[in-house]
């Protein structure tokens, strides 16, 4: 089976986004995305999780009867998280104070299991750790797109923290955008989460909306693939 | 009759292949938590030794806090369990010691505090470990969000009358925030509390950790 | 045969809505001259203001929308808006508070949902929650009466000038829910400004919006019900949960419906026909729930005061009740109500 790699990078990052069109792993992208460091910790998580994961279902895909398929996937991705969490507390001991139970979490996110599902266990590991990476940066993107807004209308501030993740040369990367700003507290609540993801949501489907205009040739050949899909198969 | 045979055989050989499968995740899982297990450990205290040393000064001590501690549990303390006390030595002298105290009055609930006082009996810093306070309002206890809770650096029993001990509204000595009195207050008197402990136990605590070098129950 | 079919509510009312509104509007302004007797120009400013913005915002919108800007402006209903808005915000708000509080109240809270009709929940409070939750500071710091000089208000709305001391107060249910062991009386009398029941501010302005309430139940704008099961159930839990004058009193019956947003919320906020239920029945359960809620909220929960949210809670409810509460049609012997009348 050949994999268009050039569809499956405009899937992930835009035609079925994980994040703004299956509407997939909502708790974490909305509970990790009220600053930019959270955000960018998760994302980085829930993407490396999600590309080992892939590969390793699509190498024992061949091995596993249907029967314990789901359990052995969950195995898996039980196990990639595991591992994930301990080498973040290992490394990034403060950023995973704060993430807290969103880190084991992410064995429950949709998202893996769905891609294990409904790619890994049909391609090949390759073309699999490829889906895997770029659904996981699509998911990533908009969690750090989230987290930036939140964080600029909460704070004022942009990148504070950031040194939890990225050590020591981030410590004043502190970025003071409004002097003497208010502090919206409600975009660092949680409604802030659900309305900044509602507005993210609508800014997608007007931008969509706008390039079907554009081309009234290709509406009918794209249709299908323009249907907002809340499932995790890939629209081919 | 061949599929009823062949039952037990397919469920046999997905058990094998399922067990199989755990035993290689539970070997990765192992072998990473092996690998990582001393550099956690160590992340571990150095994210609670930073957490000690922000509120006591640089220089003012030369063990490590970690290594003496004490088991207390004292009403005075508020704390719901025994919790541990840090003791701090410069050249084998008492210089200061960490309580953890718990002010059971907030206004959502109870704050918990982390109070260092040095031999003398002046406070050297107080911090907030957890609370539930009203964002925008009483979170301003948090170092993040207001300078309020360095007010207490310096102040003791003798330079602060017991009846000072309050919110400025309650006619005290510290300031409380726009909108929110009573989460101050109830870190103050909590705060206060803990010294009147201190005052009351000060050699005693001191003499248990020098002469064990083990955790110890108190009183 | 030609059948129409028209859904119910099957009454046909020959009021307009700009007529209603408008009679809202006039029923609000005895509230708001006592108001501005006791804070100066603040709450005119405030009501000012918030009308500008909501007039503006709604505009905006509906220009983004491509509908007739004053067709739907015509109507008053974002007036309606903007003048609760003004009068539930602290006097003398800063302007990008009520800028805040009223672009969430018109934007998200009326026309993401479709305008007019189409919003389950009153946009003026859910306005007013936002900036409750957004900006506590500045929503718990209300004038004190007589306290606030004009050029000193103007700054404190335009330039963000801080209060000066003594300029703002705690209010009357701030005191109570913060009071640590004093009496009622003795809070009472260590309160500036105390008068028969409550404060004296609040508790005028409540009867003020209490005759101009009376005055629109005299005209028939609304019914009784909602009102009465709101006033009536925070009498009853008050009189139940009283405690008398001791230090754990929770203020006594007459206080609680003369404190706090009480006869506003009672005549102006719940009575709103989009966002309450439909019944008659339906909305005295409704007014029953959020006076029960509101007294919750005041006396255990972490907000002094609590219409705005227990009007959003009632909110969420409102079809529910509806669903419950469908009135008997007529020539059928009883009303089917409850879920699973449908098919029987």
């Amino acid at each position: 089976m050949s994999v268009n790699y050039r569809e499956l990078t405009i899937n992930g990052l835009w035609k079925n986004n994980p994040g703004l069109v299956q509407l997939l792993g909502l708790c974490p992208l909305m509970g990790t995305s009220n600053s930019t460091v959270n955000a960018l910790g998760l994302g980085i998580a829930t993407l490396l999780v999600l590309a080992c994961s892939n590969a390793a279902v699509s190498m024992i895909r061949n091995a596993v009867t249907p029967a314990i398929r789901l359990p052995v996937f969950v195995m898996i991705i039980a196990a990639l998280t595991t591992c994930i969490e301990l080498l973040m507390q290992a490394y990034t001991y403060q950023l995973y104070m704060i993430l807290g139970v969103f880190i084991p979490l992410i064995t429950t996110n949709c998202i893996i299991l769905g891609r294990a599902e409904a790619f890994a266990a049909k391609n090949n590991v390759l073309s699999s750790a490829y889906d895997g990476f770029i659904m996981g940066l699509g998911f990533a993107l908009v969690l750090l797109a989230i987290g930036i807004v939140r964080e600029l209308l909460g704070t004022g501030m942009l990148f504070a923290n950031m040194h939890l993740l990225l050590g020591p040369i981030a410590t004043n990367w502190t970025w003071v955008v409004f002097e003497n700003y208010q502090g919206f507290l409600l975009a660092i609540l949680p409604p802030g989460a659900f309305l900044v993801m509602g507005l993210l949501i609508a800014l997608k489907n007007h931008i969509d909306d706008r390039v079907l205009a554009r081309k009234p040739v290709e509406v009918v050949t794209s249709a299908a693939a323009d249907r907002r899909v809340r499932v995790t198969g890939v629209v081919e | 009759m061949s599929v009823v045979d062949s039952m037990p055989r397919s469920i046999r050989k997905n058990a094998v292949v399922l067990g199989l499968f755990a035993a290689i995740t539970v070997a990765i899982v192992a072998l990473i938590q092996q690998g990582t297990a001393s550099r956690i450990e160590q992340a571990r205290e150095q994210a609670q030794l930073q957490a000690l040393s922000e509120i006591l000064p640089a220089g003012s001590y030369d063990n490590n806090l970690l290594e003496h501690t004490l088991i207390l549990d004292d009403p005075l303390l508020g704390n719901r369990a025994a919790e541990p006390a840090y003791l701090a030595f410069l050249a084998g002298e008492p210089a200061a010691i960490i309580l953890q105290a718990t002010a059971p009055d907030g206004y959502s609930g109870s704050i918990r505090l982390l109070i260092g006082i040095t031999a003398d009996g002046n406070l050297a810093g107080v911090r907030v470990l957890e609370h539930h306070e009203t964002p925008g309002l009483g979170d301003k206890i948090e170092t993040g969000k207001s300078d309020w809770i360095h007010s207490f650096t310096g102040k003791s029993l003798i330079n602060t009358d017991s009846d000072r001990w309050e919110v400025r509204k309650n006619r005290g000595d510290f300031d409380q925030f726009a909108g929110a009195t009573i989460t101050p207050s109830a870190v103050v008197r909590a705060v206060h509390k803990a010294l009147q402990f201190f005052d009351a136990h000060n050699e005693q605590l001191f003499a248990s950790a020098l002469s064990s070098p083990t955790p110890e129950e108190l009183p | 045969m030609f059948l129409s079919q028209v859904t119910s509510p099957h009454t046909v009312r020959h009021d307009h809505t700009r007529n209603i509104m408008r009679r809202v509007i006039l029923a609000a302004i005895p509230g708001l001259l006592v108001s501005c007797w006791f804070f100066g120009l603040g709450p005119l400013f405030n009501v000012l203001l918030c009308s500008l913005f909501a007039a503006g915002f709604e505009s905006l919108v509906l220009k983004l929308r491509q509908r007739p800007i004053g067709f739907y402006l015509k109507d008053y209903s974002v007036l309606v808006t903007g003048v609760l808005l003004g009068l539930a915000l602290p006097p003398w708000s800063p302007w990008w508070l009520l800028l805040v509080a009223t672009g969430f109240a018109v934007v998200f809270g009326k026309q993401l949902f479709g305008g007019l009709g189409q919003n389950p929940f009153n946009p003026a409070m859910l306005g007013y929650v936002v900036v409750l939750v957004s900006f506590p500071v500045d929503m718990t710091s209300w004038p004190a009466a007589h306290a606030v000089t004009f050029s000193g208000g103007l700054s404190h709305m335009f330039a963000g000038t801080p209060w000066l001391d003594g300029w703002s107060q705690a209010t009357v249910l701030d005191s109570l829910k913060n009071n640590q062991g004093l009496t009622l009386d003795e809070l009472w009398d260590g309160y500036t400004g105390f008068g028969w029941l409550s404060s004296r501010d609040s508790e005028l302005v409540n009867l003020a919006f209490l005759l101009g309430g009376l005055w629109l139940l005299h005209k028939k704008v609304y019914t009784w019900h909602a009102p009465a099961g709101m006033l009536g159930a925070l009498f009853v839990m008050s009189l139940i949960f009283w405690g008398g004058n001791g230090s754990e009193s929770n203020g006594s019956p007459l206080f609680h419906l003369f404190s706090g947003a009480t006869m506003l919320g009672a005549f102006f906020i719940i009575t709103d026909p989009v966002s309450s239920a439909t019944s008659t029945r339906g909305r005295l359960l409704f007014g029953i729930g959020v006076g029960i809620l509101v007294y919750i909220i005041r006396s255990w929960g972490g907000y002094p005061d609590a219409i705005a949210f227990s009007v959003l809670l009632m909110n969420l409810c409102a079809p529910t009740l509806d669903y419950f509460t469908r009135p008997r049609t007529y020539g059928h012997d009883k009303a089917k109500r409850g879920f699973n009348t449908e098919g029987q």
